[in-house]
């Protein structure tokens, strides 16, 4: 998510630029214009180069709203997914003291939830292989699950809306059943 | 085995979401820009050369970028954010009194006025630049070349309006804008300092936050 958002970011700061020098482009051609009609009133060509200065104002304005767009989207990427890590830890937290997790236990069964194996967490603890082993299948009784998916799946069950997810049409024929 | 009564949840524990002030690239780029055109037309450009004029036009496609952001950019940028509010301004200065500090998402009141003051100088210096200038398109190209081609001879067989008129010496309005032009920017100077001097007010009274959300490296 840092990724993402770096280069949402790198972008906007690529955007600026391309809109700066669009101004610049912008402002030439207005004085530009202004000075030709001012010299020799109108003309064809001048018509097609104002014209073409409108084009570019346009370009202006609209490269900007983009960039509204891009900074707007990277804060808000940035706002949901804290959102949703605090939401998340609440329920993390409230899972574990339901299925009453000594510390030890909630510290395993946090890595079991971000995927790792029981020697993977074995070594990350510094513990005994053995250990772990316990630990996670003393977690698994406590949750009343069998294995690590049946864990995480208790979790992502809570968070997943399915009929949020379901297609519109099932959802309307559910409706007209 | 030792039981420990409380789970470790460092992993989990809720950042702030944007507690880090820091404002979007174009409020960043634009100041920027704006800083290296004064920059360059007070010491580097000679006064009414084409460089210095299209200096001004650059600075003024750039000032006009800054307002259009304050109509449409993110939130902190807008003008909404930061209203020129000579009662709020006050206030701050009693905050400041009693030193209490708040946290401000755009510009503090007094930082605001010093916007608002800081444009309308800037605006005054381009319109009587402008004024004394013209539209610089010829101008510009003929002292770049230099080659004497069609456009140049035009400009000079129409007693170009620049240098021509100086030399002639200067008609009334021109020399007006001129003393227009010359008083606005030593005006903005005076606002230039003292912009600075409360940036580093504020800096020292509530930290290098104020500073470091205009530089780079932190959208």
């Amino acid at each position: 998510m840092q990724e993402r958002r770096r280069s949402l970011e790198r972008r906007a700061v690529a955007t600026t630029f391309l809109v700066i020098l669009q101004a610049l482009a912008t402002i030439f051609f207005i004085a530009d214009v202004a000075g030709d009609i001012a010299e020799d009133g109108w003309s064809m060509h001048l018509l097609v180069e104002t014209g073409a200065t409108v084009a570019l104002l346009a370009g202006v304005a609209f490269g900007a709203l983009q960039l509204r767009w891009l900074i707007l989207r990277a804060r808000f990427d940035e706002t949901a997914v804290a959102a949703a890590r605090g939401a998340m830890s609440d329920l993390v937290r409230q899972r574990f003291l339901d299925w009453q997790l000594t510390g030890a236990e909630a510290d395993v069964a946090l890595f079991a939830l971000k995927g790792f194996d029981a020697a993977e967490i074995a070594h990350l603890r510094g513990a005994a292989s053995g250990t772990t082993r316990a630990q996670l299948a003393r977690i698994y009784a406590k949750a009343g699950v069998h294995s690590q998916v049946g864990l995480i799946a208790l979790i992502v069950e809570d968070l997943v809306d399915s009929d949020a997810i379901k297609p519109v049409e099932s959802k309307t024929q559910g409706n007209n059943g | 085995m030792p039981v420990s009564p409380r789970f470790d949840f460092e992993e989990f524990a809720d950042k702030p979401v944007r507690s880090r002030r820091s404002w979007d690239p174009v409020v960043k780029i634009t100041h920027w820009s704006i800083v290296t055109a004064i920059i360059a037309n007070a010491l580097f450009t000679e006064e009414g050369s084409g460089a210095h004029i299209w200096v001004g036009y650059a600075l003024a496609a750039i000032l006009v970028l800054r307002l259009l952001w304050g109509l449409i950019g993110p939130p902190e940028a807008r003008f909404s954010a930061f209203p020129p509010s000579p009662r709020r301004a006050l206030g701050h200065l009693r905050d400041i009194r009693v030193g209490k500090k708040e946290v401000h998402r755009s510009h503090n009141p007094l930082g605001a006025l010093m916007v608002y003051a800081i444009w309308s100088m800037l605006g005054v210096i381009i319109a009587s630049g402008i004024a004394m200038a013209g539209p610089p398109s010829t101008a510009f190209l003929d002292r770049a070349e230099r080659s004497g081609d069609v456009s140049r001879q035009l400009v000079v067989e129409q007693g170009g309006h620049d240098d021509d008129d100086e030399a002639e010496g200067a008609s009334g309005e021109d020399s007006v804008w001129e003393e227009v032009h010359e008083t606005a920017v030593n005006l903005l100077y005076v606002l230039i300092a003292l912009h600075i001097a409360g940036v580093a007010f504020e800096t020292r009274r509530s930290g290098r936050e104020i500073l470091l959300a205009m530089l780079p490296g932190r959208a």
